[in-house]
């Protein structure tokens, strides 16, 4: 999951991506109106954070922008203004949620997590479930039949990524994009590489691989 | 006070009452003292003519018929005479029966004396000396017939003023009403701005409001302006400190702390305890109260607004409804109301399972705002407490308590009414009753 985060306050921005890095996403940081509006429209997140008061362009200008050129990624406003005529004006520009400062960082990630859930069309359970599997994002472990299947940052990372997006192909350029960060260097041996992992952890037949068109994710009833 | 239209108009009658009225007697006794020195020159010419008719006969003194008016042979004529000699005295035909008194001294007396027929007679008494004896001769004429045209004269004028008075009036009346419309119309509109129907007056007054107007217009712009701004400056303010806050919150929470868990309680409990602090003060400081007069809501505006950003945070799980009748306007600020009903309904959707409603109800003496949901509820045994004046809702962890506090805030400005009660789901009602302004 590739989030990117819009926050001009410099020690909140380096905690969040700090959090949200642990959390096992892939996370671009921007400070600036305007770059976050030509970014943000550019590059395929799956998530934007937006803080509101920005400098260059504000915040709920930029969410106006994205919106008018069609960009329908989930936007979760993260601000101090908690007033509720605020908060409507928030959802009026197209945001998908809300969170007012100062928060628990917990919430932030459970509004996060519902909110990707959402755009995915995944209902919100304590756990992502997806072809006989429950993902506990909390624990960053897997679950099957009962038992838990530990699984490395990297490997938690890519499976939650399948299980989002379970019964479709999905290539190797397009897993890069979403997994890492603008900033690293994108290497497919890797992927496949974490791809045997999870085949071993969790079975071959949870991943299959399309040849020429890239990775099937619980394409077998099982 | 007592309003200017009546105040002008009672003026305008004693006026011109009293001055009618003097100049009226005035001229009419001016009028009556200058006729009667016209006829006392006629009796006086009489007099003189009874005189000169006076001639020494055969048993002394006597009257020449000839020279006498043919008036003082008909009876009750309205022309009489009486001559005094010293021992004796003759009348004049005409007074037939009657007696007329010889007046003490001589000269005009126009205190009419009731004469014959009940005529009231004008007499003028002069003495002369003629032929060696003093000779006192008293002419009298009918002043009745102009005694009686001046009643006639003053009934006339009488009734002639009262309907020049009632003109007047009208007339009065019309061209106050008309010079004060400005007036009228500027109060009708204060009126509306009371009730929220416009946000400033309406500047096309005559030079005398002009001030006024342009006063309370300043006043209102002065006031949404400085409301604006200190609400801004809040904004400012709550985001120069929460995002700090957020750091430390972060801080607090993250893996650095793992070793201490002591401090992390303490820090965590400390920052909750500003946070909270913080956002009641700022949400309290941003309340506008009574200060806008021309504030308005228009519930079928923003309320679908405000349950649709209540279903993004709540989740679309949550049913959300209300019922308000169809164009209902409430006379409150905008922020201040979106506030009321955002922490209140926002506080039902946390512990609703499924269905939150909205009603609001208009009654004559006020408006009644209902927010119900079918979560537990509160027993009806710690409902008093919730709202007891000992119990500091601050204190309420938030996002777990009931979130009241600025609810409660807002309702004590508005000089309202908070009260609990139970859903017909069995979950909470929380009735918000606030008089109309």
């Amino acid at each position: 999951m590739r989030l990117l985060l819009v926050e001009d306050h410099v020690p909140l921005a380096d905690e969040l991506l700090a959090g949200l890095q642990r959390q096992g996403y892939a996370v671009d940081w921007l400070a600036d109106g305007r770059d976050a509006v030509y970014q943000g429209s550019s590059e395929p997140y799956d998530l934007i954070i937006l803080d509101l008061g920005l400098p260059g362009v504000p915040g709920l200008d930029v969410l106006a922008q994205w919106r008018s050129a069609g960009l329908a990624i989930p936007v979760l406003i993260l601000t101090a203004r908690d007033s509720w005529a605020e908060r409507i004006e928030g959802l009026k520009a197209g945001a998908d949620d809300y969170l007012t400062k100062p928060f628990h960082p917990e919430e932030l990630y459970l509004r996060i997590q519902s909110l990707l859930r959402r755009s995915k069309g995944q209902s919100n359970q304590p756990t992502l479930q997806a072809a006989g599997l429950h993902l506990d994002e909390g624990r960053q472990c897997v679950v099957r039949d009962g038992a838990d299947i530990h699984l490395t940052a990297a490997e938690f990372r890519l499976l939650r990524y399948f299980m989002l997006h379970p019964e479709q192909i999905l290539s190797k350029s397009h897993l890069a994009e979403h997994l890492y960060d603008g900033e690293t260097e994108r290497d497919s041996n890797v992927l496949e590489v974490h791809v045997n992992h999870l085949r071993r952890k969790l079975g071959k037949s949870v991943i299959e691989t399309r040849r020429g068109q890239g990775y099937l994710f619980g394409g077998q009833a099982s | 006070m007592r309003s200017i239209q009546r105040r002008l108009s009672l003026g305008l009658i004693s006026v011109m009452v009293i001055v009618g009225l003097v100049l009226a007697q005035t001229s009419l006794w001016l009028f009556e003292v200058g006729l009667q020195r016209y006829l006392e020159a006629g009796l006086r010419n009489d007099s003189e003519s009874l005189l000169v008719a006076l001639v020494r006969g055969p048993q002394g003194l006597q009257l020449d018929e000839r020279h006498l008016s043919p008036a003082y042979q008909r009876p009750f004529s309205g022309h009489y005479f009486r001559i005094d000699f010293s021992d004796s005295h003759w009348r004049s035909r005409s007074l037939w029966d009657q007696d007329l008194p010889l007046l003490d001294h001589p000269g005009l007396h126009s205190n009419l004396q009731l004469g014959p027929g009940g005529q009231r007679l004008l007499v003028l008494r002069s003495d002369y000396r003629r032929l060696g004896q003093s000779i006192s001769i008293s002419v009298a004429q009918d002043y009745t017939p102009v005694s009686d045209s001046f009643l006639r004269m003053r009934q006339i004028g009488v009734g002639l003023g009262l309907a020049a008075l009632l003109l007047i009036l009208f007339l009065q009346r019309l061209t106050v009403r008309r010079a004060l419309k400005p007036l009228e119309r500027a109060r009708e509109q204060i009126a509306q701005l009371q009730q929220g129907q416009r946000s400033q007056l309406d500047d096309q007054v005559p030079v005398e409001l002009e001030p006024l107007v342009a006063q309370i217009n300043h006043l209102l712009a002065h006031t949404e302006d400085s409301l604006k701004r200190s609400r801004n400056a809040l904004g400012n303010l709550g985001h120069a400190l929460k995002t700090p806050l957020a750091v430390l919150l972060s801080l607090a929470a993250s893996d650095k702390l793992d070793d201490h868990p002591e401090l992390r309680k303490i820090l965590k409990e400390q920052l909750e305890q500003v946070q909270q602090r913080l956002n009641r003060e700022l949400n309290r400081a941003r309340l506008s109260g009574d200060a806008l007069p021309g504030a308005l809501f228009d519930c079928d505006a923003e309320l679908p607004g405000l349950l649709a950003t209540l279903n993004m945070i709540h989740g679309e799980h949550l049913a959300l409804s209300y019922v308000a009748p169809a164009g209902l306007q409430l006379p409150w600020d905008r922020e201040d109301l979106l506030e009321l009903l955002g922490n209140l309904l926002d506080n039902a959707c946390k512990w609703a399972d499924a269905e939150v409603r909205l009603s609001v109800i208009e009654r004559t003496d006020g408006f009644a705002l209902s927010v119900e949901d079918d979560g537990p509820g509160i027993p009806e045994e710690q409902r008093a407490q919730v709202f007891s004046r000992g119990t500091r809702l601050d204190e309420q962890t938030h996002g777990h308590g009931l979130g009241l506090g600025i609810v409660r805030d807002i309702v004590d400005t508005w000089g309202g009414l908070l009260v609990l009660g139970e859903s017909e789901w069995g979950g909470l009602k929380v009735v918000v009753e606030l008089p109309k302004r």
